[in-house]
């Protein structure tokens, strides 16, 4: 009992450390005399009349899980229609179109694992989440996305087909899900991955990349906060080449790149983005056993669009920060709808690792009829075939060039956000921050 | 694991390493194994030296390759086991190098090739009487001929409704982990029981064929037309895996076998394959008109040595009819006991053999008395599989899968014959996998169990287990090593895995791709 009661005294300690370094590594802005953040008593009277708070509003006569009002919504909106909004982005973009994927994980030690896959997304509905929610009957697919590996070599022509099924409460399974071996030489069908569950050798999960139905969740707006940048890069890193549809590869500074591109006409003077800050709360009717308890979005607020999301476990404790570049992929789309994720960053809380994924190359694709019913089969994958080849440059050549931890944010929304680090995670994101890139091993760790 | 835990487990690394009980000590180990990390992650000089500038000389040209070193160690030589003196330790040395190329000539055309180089060290670095095989046989240590060297050669030309292949080439057929439909290609299998669904790639042997795929839908129909052969290779007098129950040749006299000729039209082969995918359920048939890979003993003759009659046998290719059948579906069961959500997919697959030939030895012993027969039989045979893959919690998979094989019209006399039971009417191994990786190594590494017991009836009925455990370490993206232990228990002698009952051996493997 003792040692025990030792062991919390340590741990106390610990946590009273972790407690000094996160208010020592709070961003700039939130030294700042004015904070970046409110909450829901403090929103400006434009705020308010852009807010609807209720939170009983009609349902929709034949889905009776939707509001009423018809997607997109008009302003006020109530914090659920944010919700459906933000659901509109998901990791992939919900129109055809064909990228190249380069991912990656880092470790707290420096091993680092990446890859890369030329994508093709076809849909069988028009774009966008409307025809998601309203066209579709729950347990039909909507998509498929087959998946080529060019990286790393024993990664090489392997391939997947994803076919996402739109769901409900009843129907549940999320997708088809087949892989090629090149090794084995054969199709396989696969179990459909846990949705709440990393992939093995990475902190993305299942949901993290397909996406999570809107009506799964209660919603509930917290504030607004300002974000001025979301994934942020190296000091070693100065420059990045893109692969940029209709121009090829562009070296771009990696200090101009802007969390929602150049395009987006919402940049505040100082570069910030207003955002709104939503809490989503898992419905344990519709996910029962789901890991991530509570999700905290910021959105922007014209287009709703996820520039940071935090997922807290069933004890309220910090699990996971993704962040977001975007830019305008598609733009036929009007309104913001053509926004994609350009760059994602998923930091592992509770393991400390990190991933990455780039969307390079990215480019809207109406296949034709013929190409959809050659390519987007399982058994297209045994012909080994990659049609269209998509090169990118984003692969990471070291890992002290790979990206930095995700702003903590520390001291925003306290009541909401239960951030509590090890000492020896404090210690390495405090050793990164002086640095200005990753540091490894044990000179990560000052204080030894 | 928190980074504290990990970096306690460091601590205790350097210890068991013998170093100093100090932190400054088990620091600089955590700094040290950092760094290497770190060093490895961008190692891949094979990549950079000989990859890029390939194929920076020629954008055509599609350049990679692996090495692969690979030690199976027994855990204890026993000398005298069955008829073999088992004075040996390693049961492989292996250094294999593959380079596989593609020359992309024009849209849809390209040129591909699998050149391959294989030693082992087996035979050459331990001092063994009961390793022999490579006096008479150089390629179980050596592949040094060009047939061996240049495993696959052949010309593709894709277009969107049509594949076409031409050349030397292995094909893989079916979707079950081990053999049920997967029967077009030749196979080494002369590392026996120890022989996994994992090694086919580099263990099928390719054969030149003409391969065309037609593609309409959700639909596929494949044609194969095989103007070559090839027989399996079983584990020879003198190898590691040669079973210990097999007596030394009697005086029964052995002619060469009869070996179907590539250049003989009527020797062909054939295959044909129809594969439809429907949502959640994809289903195919198969039906291939090929040889037996393996040959049976005719008897053409009796001679009379030392006034005992002795058997005049020829081994024998049949020609064998096989159809058959795979399907899979995927479903999610919800609110299961303990995991919640399960996902689980569904296989199935089946093959029938109609007349496999068989050793009769009733007949034999016929023969022997000076009864005209050549000693076979034809039966049919069927083989077929179901599993079950669940994806459990922490990226957990649990496969069960129940394989059955049967032969139609079995009695005691019958020897080995395709598709079967094994020594016996009927064989059933109802197969268990369990794979994780473990987070606490930020799941780098991962581990394997899977165990193959072996039922039959109605002699044999238990023909013991084997268990395979295999622990698996990413060391980068390019370099993974693993450990592997094997045990084979149970059983007699006489039986399948109780033969190699003292064949309980640990493996390592490191394999690099560049």
């Amino acid at each position: 009992m003792n040692s025990d009661a030792g062991s919390r005294r340590g741990r106390g300690f610990e946590w009273c450390c972790a407690g000094l370094l996160l208010a020592a590594l709070s961003c700039p802005w939130a030294r700042a005399e004015e904070p970046t953040w409110r909450t829901l008593d403090q929103l400006s009277p434009a705020e308010r009349t852009a807010f609807d708070p209720a939170t009983d509003t009609p349902r929709d006569a034949k889905l009776p899980y939707v509001p009423a009002e018809a997607y997109p919504f008009q302003a006020p909106y109530t914090a659920e229609e944010m919700g459906y909004r933000a659901a509109e982005f998901t990791h992939i973009g919900r129109w055809p179109h064909s990228l190249i994927d380069v991912f990656g994980v880092i470790t707290g030690s420096g091993y680092i694992n990446q890859g890369a896959g030329v994508s093709y997304v076809w849909q069988s509905t028009p774009p966008g989440l409307a025809s998601y929610i309203y066209d579709l009957p729950a347990g039909q697919d909507y998509s498929r996305w087959l998946f080529f590996f060019t990286f790393p070599p024993q990664s090489e022509a392997e391939q997947q087909l994803w076919i996402p099924y739109r769901t409900d409460a009843t129907h549940r399974t999320k997708m088809d899900f087949f892989i090629y071996s090149p090794e084995l030489r054969r199709v396989r069908r696969q179990p459909q991955p846990r949705r709440d569950q990393r992939f093995p050798d990475n902190a993305q999960t299942f949901d993290d990349v397909v996406g999570r139905d809107p009506w799964e969740f209660a919603w509930q707006l917290e504030g607004t906060d300002v974000v001025h940048q979301t994934i942020r890069f190296p000091d070693t890193r100065p420059t990045v080449t893109f692969n940029v549809a209709g121009k090829g590869f562009v070296e771009i500074p990696t200090g101009a790149i802007k969390p929602l591109g150049d395009d987006y006409p919402f940049y505040r003077p100082d570069g910030g983005i207003d955002c709104w800050v939503v809490k989503a709360t898992t419905r344990e009717d519709l996910l029962p056993d789901y890991n991530e308890k509570t999700l905290v979005y910021w959105l922007d607020k014209h287009y709703f669009y996820p520039v940071r999301m935090e997922k807290y476990n069933a004890k309220g404790e910090l699990i996971m920060i993704e962040v977001r570049n975007a830019k305008r992929e598609n733009t036929a789309l009007p309104d913001g709808f053509g926004y994609a994720a350009l760059m994602s960053l998923y930091w592992d809380v509770e393991h400390d690792i990190m991933s990455y994924s780039v969307h390079d190359g990215v480019r809207p694709h109406p296949w034709t009829v013929q190409e959809a019913g050659m390519i987007f089969t399982p058994e297209f994958m045994r012909r080994q075939w990659l049609v269209e080849p998509i090169k990118s440059q984003m692969l990471i050549d070291d890992p002290t060039q790979y990206y930095l931890r995700p702003q903590l944010y520390a001291g925003r929304f306290p009541e909401l956000r239960k951030i509590a680090l090890s000492t020896d995670l404090m210690e390495r994101v405090q050793a990164q921050e002086a640095a200005g890139h990753l540091v490894f091993g044990a000179a990560a760790e000052p204080g030894k | 694991m928190t980074q504290s835990r990990l970096r306690w487990l460091t601590v205790l690394l350097g210890l068991m390493l013998g170093l100093p009980p100090g932190m400054a000590r088990a620091e600089a180990l955590y700094d040290a194994l950092s760094s290497f990390d770190r060093t490895m992650a961008t190692f891949n000089p094979l990549g950079t030296y000989v990859r890029k500038p390939i194929e920076r000389l020629s954008p055509r040209l599609t350049f990679k390759g692996y090495l692969r070193e690979a030690i199976d160690v027994l855990v204890q030589p026993h000398e005298k086991v069955g008829y073999r003196n088992q004075d040996f330790r390693f049961l492989q040395l292996q250094t294999l190098l593959e380079i596989e190329s593609a020359y992309h000539i024009a849209s849809g055309l390209d040129l591909n090739s699998l050149v391959h180089a294989m030693y082992d060290g087996a035979y050459d670095w331990q001092s063994s009487q009961g390793l022999y095989a490579d006096r008479y046989d150089r390629s179980v240590k050596l592949y040094d001929s060009a047939e061996q060297v240049l495993r696959e050669l052949y010309v593709s030309y894709r277009a969107p409704s049509f594949d076409l292949l031409v050349g030397k080439q292995q094909v893989s057929w079916g979707k079950m982990d081990g053999q049920f439909i997967d029967i077009i290609n030749a196979m080494n299998r002369s590392e026996s029981a120890q022989l996994e669904s994992e090694d086919y790639e580099w263990r099928r042997l390719p054969m030149w064929m003409v391969n065309t795929t037609f593609h309409f839908g959700s639909n596929s129909l494949q044609f194969l037309y095989i103007f070559d052969f090839e027989s399996d290779r079983q584990a020879l007098p003198g190898s590691p895996w040669y079973s210990p129950q097999i007596p030394p040749p009697g005086i029964d006299r052995r002619r060469p076998t009869r070996t179907p000729r590539g250049g003989d039209f009527k020797a062909h082969e054939y295959g044909v394959r129809f594969d439809r995918s429907m949502g959640a359920l994809t289903y195919g048939f198969i039906y291939a008109y090929l040889w037996d890979r393996n040959p049976v003993d005719h008897v053409v003759g009796t001679d009379l040595v030392n006034g005992q009659s002795a058997l005049r046998l020829e081994g024998e290719h049949a020609r064998l009819h096989h159809f058959g059948a795979t399907a899979d579906y995927a479903t999610t069961l919800a609110q299961m006991p303990m995991v919640g959500v399960l996902p689980v997919v569904f296989r199935v697959e089946a093959l029938w053999t109609k007349g496999v030939v068989f050793i009769d030895y009733s007949k034999q012993a016929a023969a022997r008395l000076g009864v005209n027969t050549d000693a076979t039989v034809e039966h049919d045979t069927l083989r077929a599989a179901v599993a079950a893959e669940f994806g459990l919690p922490a990226n957990t998979t649990l496969i069960l899968q129940g394989a059955y094989y049967q032969t139609f019209g079995w009695d005691r006399s019958l020897g080995y014959g395709f598709g079967g039971g094994i020594s016996d009417e009927w064989t059933l191994i109802p197969l268990v996998y369990l794979s994780r990786p473990f987070a606490f190594s930020r799941d780098r590494l991962s581990a394997q169990l899977t165990v193959f017991p072996m039922l039959s009836g109605p002699v044999h009925v238990w023909q013991g287990v084997k268990t395979k455990l295999r622990v698996t370490y990413k060391i980068s993206q390019f370099i993974n090593t693993q450990l592997v232990y094997n045990s084979y228990d149970g059983g007699d002698s006489t039986d399948f895995y109780g033969q190699y009952d003292k064949w309980d051996n640990f493996g390592w493997e490191l394999n690099y791709e560049f």
